[in-house]
């Protein structure tokens, strides 16, 4: 059957006008929190690289902001439900809020997570450089930042061009983990700093997963069905 | 028009798919004069579901469940073309008497229309256009018309004091026990909660969720919440035209249509 709903429903007003601005100040309040959680891995990162604590301790202090912002979230959603009764596309656009608004909680905690590790890291011998780990952490920030692209754009189709990049930050943290192995059997002395980078690339691994199910929510957000391709899942 | 199919995801309800056909709107036409009110509407109502209709004002729905127990026949210059079928049989057919009809197809309005007489007339009146029955028989139908519209406990010491002395909400369901009275086989309800208060109408789409184990229901509504809450399927109209017909979960959280869209989140023009 002829799909005829998709085309620009979002770009027509309510006829109240006052929901059409609660969902915009929703909207704002994702892309916050969003932008948040992409600052915190990108200098999370940064911090372990350049061995600086003083940006792991901003990129920890900014976890209570990202906690605020999500709490903002459920509040304005329940208003939202309450006062509006939303529903068909509206409602999906507030429930997914709700999920998404979660998956951001959590990658702005691995971020706090790696930050942790980056400044016991940091009063330790430094290792040999590891290549993979920036890889995959600019490609964990480029997915945060255009899965939110694709948020705020309504668009399903850039949803989903970061749902099938998922796949290259695994195929990073296996090679990662390969590495580790190597270094920890060379010198067992380095087992402890290996074992921190060992979990630092399973949390930007487990961040790359939320912005997967980020780019999950907006299909179903636009589309109202969930994409139908078994979930690439590692680990 | 699109018939939805059944959605993978069916959150609120059991799947109600493949259930027999108690009405059958075939390619029906309704004209008020020379107004053409419906455009080729065609929909099953299914046994024991209920179905509702939703649309602006003037769309046409009530014009639909009005032709459904040939109420229009009341007026002149009414007509209806094409089919609607009741247990396979052509209601609209001339040959078709409509006090039977409206016997088998009960109909509940938006006002509560009690007439100035007893609790208990108002029951029995419509028992006795069609049956003579002994009193304790009589006695026995009434109770248990009040009792399946849910209004027994409020009036059963008071059955013998005025309809009209009640209260909207009791008013309504003693207008739904009078359709229940006579037995029929469906029940057409005419935003029959839009002049109640909220309990009143909780308690009305309450009954419609009892009633539906017995009878095939069609519901025209305003209340958004309300089709979405007390329907199975949902048929969306417009100008006249259907433009949507499908489950219900389907329709109120991903409809095929654009207008069926824009009208249930609000932004029809």
């Amino acid at each position: 059957m002829a799909d005829t709903t998709k085309p620009d429903v979002l770009a027509r007003g309510h006829t109240v006008r006052a929901y059409d601005q609660e969902l915009a100040e929703l909207t704002t309040l994702i892309c916050r929190m969003g932008g948040l959680a992409e600052q915190q891995v990108a200098g999370a990162v940064d911090s372990l690289l350049r061995r600086d604590v003083g940006i792991a301790a901003t990129v920890i202090q900014r976890d209570d902001e990202v906690d605020a912002l999500e709490e903002r979230v459920d509040q304005h959603v329940i208003r939202l439900l309450a006062l509006r009764q939303p529903m068909a596309v509206d409602l999906r656009i507030i429930a997914m809020a709700l999920k998404i608004s979660n998956d951001l909680e959590r990658t702005s905690d691995y971020a706090v997570s790696i930050a942790k590790r980056a400044q016991r890291l940091a009063e330790q011998p430094e290792l040999r450089p590891i290549a993979s780990i920036p890889r995959m952490a600019s490609a964990c920030v480029a997915m945060i930042k255009d899965v939110l692209d694709a948020y705020v754009d309504r668009d399903a189709d850039k949803a989903m061009a970061v749902w099938n990049r998922d796949h290259e930050v695994d195929e990073l943290y296996d090679s990662l983990f390969r590495e580790l192995i190597t270094y920890m059997l060379e010198d067992p002395r380095t087992i402890s700093r290996c074992i921190d980078l060992l979990f630092i690339a399973k949390n930007l691994e487990r961040i790359g997963d939320h912005a997967t199910n980020v780019a999950e929510k907006i299909h179903y957000m636009i589309h109202g069905s969930q994409i139908n391709r078994p979930r690439h899942e590692v680990g | 028009m699109a018939i939805a199919t059944a959605s993978a995801a069916s959150i609120f309800r059991a799947p109600t798919a493949a259930l027999p056909e108690k009405v059958s709107i075939r390619n029906v036409d309704f004209f008020y004069d020379k107004f053409h009110a419906l455009k080729g509407i065609s929909l099953p109502l299914h046994e024991h579901r209920v179905t509702a209709f939703i649309g602006p004002s003037g769309c046409g729905k009530s014009t639909l469940l009005r032709i459904l127990n040939r109420m229009y026949d009341l007026y002149p210059r009414q007509r209806a073309t094409g089919e609607v079928l009741l247990d396979g049989e052509n209601i609209l057919s001339p040959s078709q008497d409509v006090n039977l009809l409206r016997a088998r197809v009960g109909m509940v309005f938006q006002k509560p229309t009690p007439f100035p007489m007893s609790i208990y007339d108002n029951v029995a009146f419509g028992i006795r256009l069609y049956e003579r029955l002994p009193k304790a028989e009589m006695d026995e139908r009434v109770a248990t018309a009040l009792q399946k519209a849910a209004l027994w406990d409020e009036v059963k010491d008071k059955l013998h004091q005025s309809g009209l002395g009640l209260s909207g909400g009791q008013q309504q369901r003693l207008c739904i026990a009078r359709s229940v009275a006579v037995r029929p086989e469906v029940i057409l309800l005419d935003e029959p909660c839009s002049a109640l208060d909220p309990i009143s109408t909780a308690k009305i789409e309450e009954l419609i969720d009892e009633l539906k184990a017995e009878y095939t229901i069609a519901i025209v509504t305003h209340n958004m919440q309300q089709a979405a809450r007390t329907s199975d399927y949902t048929a969306f109209m417009y100008l006249g035209e259907l433009i949507e017909f499908g489950e219900t979960d389907q329709v109120f959280t991903n409809p095929r249509h654009q207008r069926t869209q824009d009208y249930i989140t609000g932004r029809f023009g």
